[in-house]
C-alpha cells in the first residue's frame, strides 16, 4: 500500500504565518493510520508527502506531523504544479493519493486534486473523513462526509485520489524531534511547467460572517430566532421526553428513533432461516 | 572470639564492619547512578554547605510535622553519635575508660528511645501516608541495634564485659541489618539524601532564591527529554533514591486528592524501580484508579506508556503546582522529572494528550493557544484608553510600566479584572502602555506540556519585541506570565524587572497614589496562585492590599507557600485527564469552609478555574477588583 499526501504552502487563517494547512495535516493522520493498518514493511513504503513549489521549507512541518519523508519538486514561483505532480505521481504510482479539499493560502484555487485526477485518469472521492482497508483484498473503504455528520461509505478498487473533509480526525501533534529526523528528497523539475492558470483574485481580510439559518423567521422575538437557530422547532422539538424510564422502554424508544431517522435498518419482517 | 580478643575491641570493630558494609552497599547503588547523563556539580561548595543545607533547609520542611521532626532528631542523632563514639573506642585509651562507655551507653539509650518513636508511627497501625514493605522492619532493626548497644556498653561501663556477648550479638544483628539496608532499603535515604543535598541540581534553593525556572533544553541534543532512566542526569537518579517514602508529597498533591491517576510518591518510586530491576515491590498507596502494569525495568527501559511503569495519564495529570516539591523533606524535584518525561513524549513522539494538541498547535502557529487574532487581545478594554507602546515612539522617554496582558485578556470574565487594573493605574497616574498586537503568548503552556521548541520560539520573538522598547519594568496580573518573563526568559537573553500587579498596587497605596476606603463588611479568604507563592515566594503583597482596604480576612487551612492548587496550571485543564473529583471543586470547598463570602484571587487561571465551580457559595474576585471597589467607594 503506497500512500502519497499532497502538501501545499498554506497560511494560518488568523495569523497568516506559513503553516501546513489543517486539512493536509488531517490527511497525514488518515495516511499514517491506514499505513499502520496495512503494516509498513520499510521506510520507503511508508506514506510520504509530495510538494511542488519554490521552497520545501514551506511544508517541512509535515515531517513533524507524522510523515517520515517528503518529496519536493522545485518550481519557480507561480509555475503550474499540476504537470510536475502528475508526472511524479505517474512514476511512483501510489495506491492512494490524499489531498485537502481546498487550499489555505496564497493563490490556491483548490482545483489541483481535480486536475491531477483527470491527468492521471483516476477516480476522485471528495470529502473523505476516514479510509480503511476494504474487506476484499485490493479495495479501500472510504467514508465520505455529506455534511452535518451524515456519511456515505464507498468501497473502491484500484488507485484512487481522495480529498479530505474538515470533519476527519484532528491532526496529530507536531513533534519537533520527528521533524528533525525526517528527510526531504529534492527532485528536479520533471516536465517543463507552463505558467499556472491565472485566476483573478481579490484579497480581503478575513471576517467572521453571521451564519444564515435556513427557514429562520425574518422577524419574531429573539427567543424565537434562537429556537430556530438551535433547531428546537425542528427535529429536536419532535422528540418525546421520558422521565426516569425503565431501561427496556428507553432502549426501545432509542431504537425506534434510530429507525425513524434511518440509521438502523427496519426490523426484518420475517426471521431469517 | 572473646577468648583472644576483648569485647572492647570487638564491639567497636562491629561498628567499623557496619561502616564497611554500608560503604559496599552504597557503592553498589552508586554504580546505578553512573548510568545517568553527566551533570555539572560544584562538589566542594556542595559538601561545604551540606551541614547548613541539612540543618536549615531540610529542617525547615521536616519541622512542619513536629512529631516526625522530633522522632528524626532523636533517632538519627542518637544513631550517629552512638556509632561514632563506639567506633572511636577502637583507640585503647578510650576502650579502657569506663566513663567513656557510660557516655556510649547514654547515646545508645537515646537511639533506643528514638527507635520507639519510629515504631510508634508504624505499630500497631501504620500512618496512612507511609509505605510498608521494608520500612516496617526498620524500627525492629533500630531497636535491636540500640538496645543491644545500650546493654553492651552499660556492661562494659560496669566492668562486666564478660557476660555482654549476647547483647553484642543483638547489636550486631540490628547494626549489620541497618547497614545492609543502605542499598535498597529504608537506610538508603541517609546516604543518597546526604549526597543529594551536596549535589542538588538546583543549588539556588539553598541560597534563598526560589530556584524554580525550568532548565532550558538544548534542542540540538541527540535525544530530547527523558524516555528511560538513563536519560536523567546522574544526580537526578541519585535524588530519586533519596526518597524515604514519607508520603508528604502524596498528601499535598491536588491531582491525587482529585482521584486522578497521579501520586508523586509512587511516581518517584517508579523512577527508582525503573532504574533498579532488583528493587523490592512498592508498598505504599498507588496511583488512584488502581493500575497494575509493571512494565520493563532497567536503565534502558521505557518508562512511559499504557503498558509501562508510568501511564501517560499519570504524566499529564500534573498541574506543575510544586506542592510536592515544597513538602518533600528530601528536596526532590518532582516537577522537573515530570517535565523531562513530558518533553520526550511531546518532542520526540508527538504524544500530547489528544485535547492538548489543538491549543499547542495554535500556540505554535498563531502565538495564542486559542488561535485568536493578537490584535483582539485589547478588545477587553473597549472604551478605556489603552496606550500602545508602538504609539510612544522610540525617541520618547521610557515608560514606567509595560503592562503585560497575557492570555486572560481574551477571557470575558478576566477582562473585568484587567479593566479594574487599568482604571486603577489611570487613577494613580501611572505611566503605562501595552504591546497590543505585538504581545505573543509567553509560551508557558507549551513549556509545561513539554513543547520546549514552541516555548523557545515564542520566548525569542517576545524578547525581540521587548528589545525595541524602553520601559522600567513589566507589570502583569498573570503569575504564569510573570514566572516565564522573570525567571525563564533570562536564559534566552531577556532580563527584565517583572512585578505582579498586587505588588504594584501595594506600592501605589503605600505611596499615597491610591487612597482606598475601607470595606469592613466584606469577608475574604485569599487563594495563593502556585506560580506566585511557590514559584516566586510572593505571598505578602496581596494580603497587604486586602488588609489596606480593611476587609476581614481569614486564611484557609492551606495557604501561602503551602496552598493547594486550583487545578489550572501545567496544561492540566487542556489535558483534562479524568478523575473522581475536580481540583477546583476541592479548593472551593476549602474556601467555603472559612465562611468567607469572597475568594480573593490574583491569577487569570485561578479566576477561571474557581469561577467554573458549580453551586459556588462564595464570589470570586481579583484583588484588583476589590481594590477598585474600595477606591471608588471614596467618591
Ligand atoms: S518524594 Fe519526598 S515527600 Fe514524597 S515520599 Fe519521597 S521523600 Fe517523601
Ligand atoms: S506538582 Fe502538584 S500536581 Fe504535580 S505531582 Fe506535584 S503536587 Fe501533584
Amino acid at each position: 500500500m503506497k500512500i502519497a499526501v499532497l502538501l501545499s504552502a498554506g497560511r494560518h487563517p488568523v495569523s497568516s504565518t506559513a503553516v501546513l494547512p489543517r486539512l493536509e495535516a488531517q490527511a497525514i493522520r488518515i495516511a499514517t493510520r491506514l499505513g499502520a493498518a496495512f503494516g509498513v514493511p520499510d521506510e520507503a513504503a511508508a506514506p510520504f508527502g509530495l510538494h511542488a513549489g519554490p521552497d520545501a521549507a514551506a511544508v517541512a512541518d509535515a515531517l513533524g506531523q507524522g510523515l517520515g519523508r517528503l518529496e519536493h519538486i522545485a518550481l519557480s514561483e507561480g509555475a503550474d504544479p499540476v504537470p510536475a505532480l502528475a508526472a511524479r505521481l505517474a512514476a511512483t504510482a501510489p495506491d492512494l493519493i490524499l489531498a485537502g479539499r481546498r487550499g489555505q493560502g496564497g493563490g490556491e484555487s483548490g482545483i489541483v486534486p481535480y486536475a491531477l485526477a483527470a491527468a492521471l485518469d483516476r477516480p476522485l472521492i471528495a470529502d473523505v473523513v476516514a479510509v480503511a482497508p476494504g474487506d476484499e483484498a485490493g479495495t479501500l473503504r472510504l467514508d465520505q462526509s455529506l455534511g452535518r455528520g451524515a456519511l456515505r461509505r464507498v468501497v473502491v478498487r484500484g488507485p484512487v485520489l481522495a480529498t479530505v473533509h474538515p470533519d476527519a480526525p484532528a491532526p496529530l501533534a507536531y513533534a519537533f524531534g520527528r521533524a528533525r529526523r525526517g528527510t526531504i528528497v529534492s527532485l528536479g523539475p520533471t516536465a517543463d511547467p507552463g505558467a499556472g492558470p491565472v485566476i483573478p483574485v481579490e484579497e480581503r481580510p478575513y471576517r467572521r460572517r453571521p451564519k444564515v439559518v435556513k427557514g429562520a423567521p425574518a422577524g419574531g422575538s429573539a427567543a424565537e430566532r434562537l429556537k430556530a437557530a438551535t433547531g428546537e422547532s425542528g427535529a429536536a422539538s419532535r422528540g418525546r421526553l421520558l422521565v426516569d424510564p425503565d431501561p427496556e422502554e428507553a432502549a426501545r424508544e432509542i431504537l425506534a428513533y434510530l429507525r425513524r431517522i434511518g440509521v438502523v435498518a427496519p426490523p426484518a419482517s420475517h426471521p431469517h432461516p | 572470639m572473646t577468648s583472644f580478643m576483648p569485647l572492647t575491641t570487638v564491639f567497636p570493630g562491629l561498628v567499623w564492619t557496619m561502616a564497611a558494609l554500608a560503604l559496599v552497599q552504597a557503592s553498589r547503588r552508586a554504580s546505578l547512578w553512573r548510568v545517568g547523563a553527566a551533570a555539572p556539580v560544584a562538589w566542594l561548595h556542595g559538601l561545604a554547605r551540606l551541614p547548613r543545607r541539612y540543618l536549615v533547609d531540610v529542617h525547615h520542611v521536616v519541622a512542619r510535622d513536629p512529631h516526625a521532626s522530633r522522632m528524626h532528631a532523636v533517632v538519627a542523632g542518637g544513631l550517629l553519635a552512638a556509632s561514632l563514639l563506639t567506633a572511636l573506642a577502637i583507640l585503647p585509651p578510650l576502650a579502657g575508660s569506663r566513663a567513656y562507655w557510660l557516655l556510649v551507653t547514654l547515646a545508645f539509650a537515646v537511639t533506643a528511645a528514638g527507635s520507639l518513636l519510629v515504631g510508634a508511627r508504624r505499630y500497631p497501625v501504620k500512618q496512612k501516608r507511609l509505605s510498608a514493605g521494608r520500612f516496617q522492619i526498620l524500627p525492629v532493626l533500630l531497636l535491636a541495634y540500640a538496645v543491644g548497644g545500650t546493654l553492651t556498653a552499660l556492661l562494659l561501663a560496669l566492668g562486666a564485659g564478660g557476660i555482654a556477648l549476647p547483647f553484642a550479638l543483638l547489636a550486631a544483628a540490628g547494626g549489620l541489618g541497618l547497614a545492609f539496608e543502605v542499598r535498597q532499603g529504608p537506610m538508603r535515604h541517609a546516604v543518597a539524601g546526604a549526597l543529594h543535598l551536596a549535589a542538588h541540581p538546583r543549588p539556588g534553593r539553598f541560597e534563598g532564591r526560589p530556584d524554580t525556572a525550568l532548565q532550558p533544553l538544548d534542542l540540538d541534543a541527540p535525544r530530547l527529554g527523558a524516555a528511560m532512566p538513563a536519560d536523567f542526569t546522574w544526580n537526578r537518579l541519585l535524588s530519586y533514591d533519596a526518597c524515604v517514602s514519607c508520603g508528604r508529597c502524596e498528601t499535598a498533591c491536588p491531582a491525587f486528592a482529585a482521584g486522578q491517576p497521579l501520586n508523586p510518591k509512587r511516581l518517584i518510586q517508579d523512577l527508582v524501580a525503573g532504574l533498579n530491576p532488583a528493587e523490592p515491590p512498592y508498598a505504599g498507596t498507588s496511583y488512584p484508579g488502581g493500575r497494575a502494569a509493571e512494565g520493563p525495568r532497567g536503565p534502558l527501559a521505557r518508562l512511559i506508556g499504557p503498558d509501562a511503569r508510568i501511564h501517560p495519564d499519570t504524566l499529564w495529570s500534573c498541574t506543575t503546582c510544586r506542592a510536592c516539591v515544597e513538602e518533600c523533606p528530601m528536596m526532590i524535584e518532582h516537577v522537573d522529572a515530570v517535565v523531562s518525561l513530558r518533553r520526550y513524549q511531546t518532542l520526540e513522539r508527538g504524544a500530547l494528550p489528544e485535547k492538548a494538541i489543538g491549543p499547542v498547535t495554535e500556540l505554535r502557529q498563531a502565538g495564542d493557544p486559542g488561535g485568536r487574532p493578537l490584535a483582539a487581545r485589547t478588545d477587553f478594554a473597549a472604551g478605556l484608553d489603552l496606550p500602545l507602546m508602538a504609539d510612544r515612539g522610540q525617541a520618547q522617554a521610557e515608560v514606567d510600566v509595560l503592562l503585560w496582558l497575557g492570555e486572560g485578556a481574551y477571557d470575558l470574565r478576566y477582562g473585568r479584572t484587567l479593566r479594574a487594573l487599568v482604571r486603577l493605574l489611570r487613577r494613580a497616574n501611572v505611566d503605562f502602555a501595552v504591546l497590543g498586537a505585538e504581545e505573543r503568548d509567553t509560551g508557558d503552556l507549551a513549556r509545561r506540556l513539554g513543547d520546549e521548541a514552541t516555548f523557545q520560539a515564542l520566548a525569542r520573538e517576545n524578547i525581540a519585541t521587548l528589545a525595541r522598547y524602553r520601559f522600567a519594568r513589566i507589570v502583569t496580573g498573570d503569575p504564569h506570565a510573570l514566572h516565564a518573563l522573570r525567571n525563564e526568559y533570562p536564559a534566552f537573553g531577556g532580563h527584565y524587572t517583572v512585578v505582579h500587579h498586587t505588588a504594584l498596587l501595594l506600592e501605589l497605596i503605600r505611596a499615597g497614589q491610591l487612597s482606598p476606603q475601607r470595606l469592613p463588611d466584606l469577608s475574604v479568604t485569599y487563594h495563593d496562585p502556585c506560580y506566585l507563592a511557590r514559584y516566586n515566594g510572593e505571598t505578602e503583597a496581596p494580603r497587604a492590599v486586602l488588609d489596606a482596604i480593611g476587609l476581614s480576612r481569614v486564611e484557609m487551612a492551606r495557604s501561602g507557600k503551602r496552598a493547594m492548587c486550583c487545578g489550572g496550571g501545567g496544561g492540566a485543564p487542556v489535558s483534562d485527564v479524568p478523575g473522581e473529583r475536580r481540583i477546583p471543586d476541592l479548593r472551593m470547598a476549602q474556601a467555603t469552609e472559612t465562611g468567607a463570602g469572597i475568594v480573593a484571587v490574583a491569577c487569570p487561571s485561578c479566576t477561571a478555574m474557581l469561577e467554573g465551580v458549580t453551586d459556588r457559595k462564595a464570589d470570586v474576585r481579583d484583588v484588583a477588583e476589590l481594590l477598585l471597589q474600595a477606591v471608588e467607594a471614596g467618591r
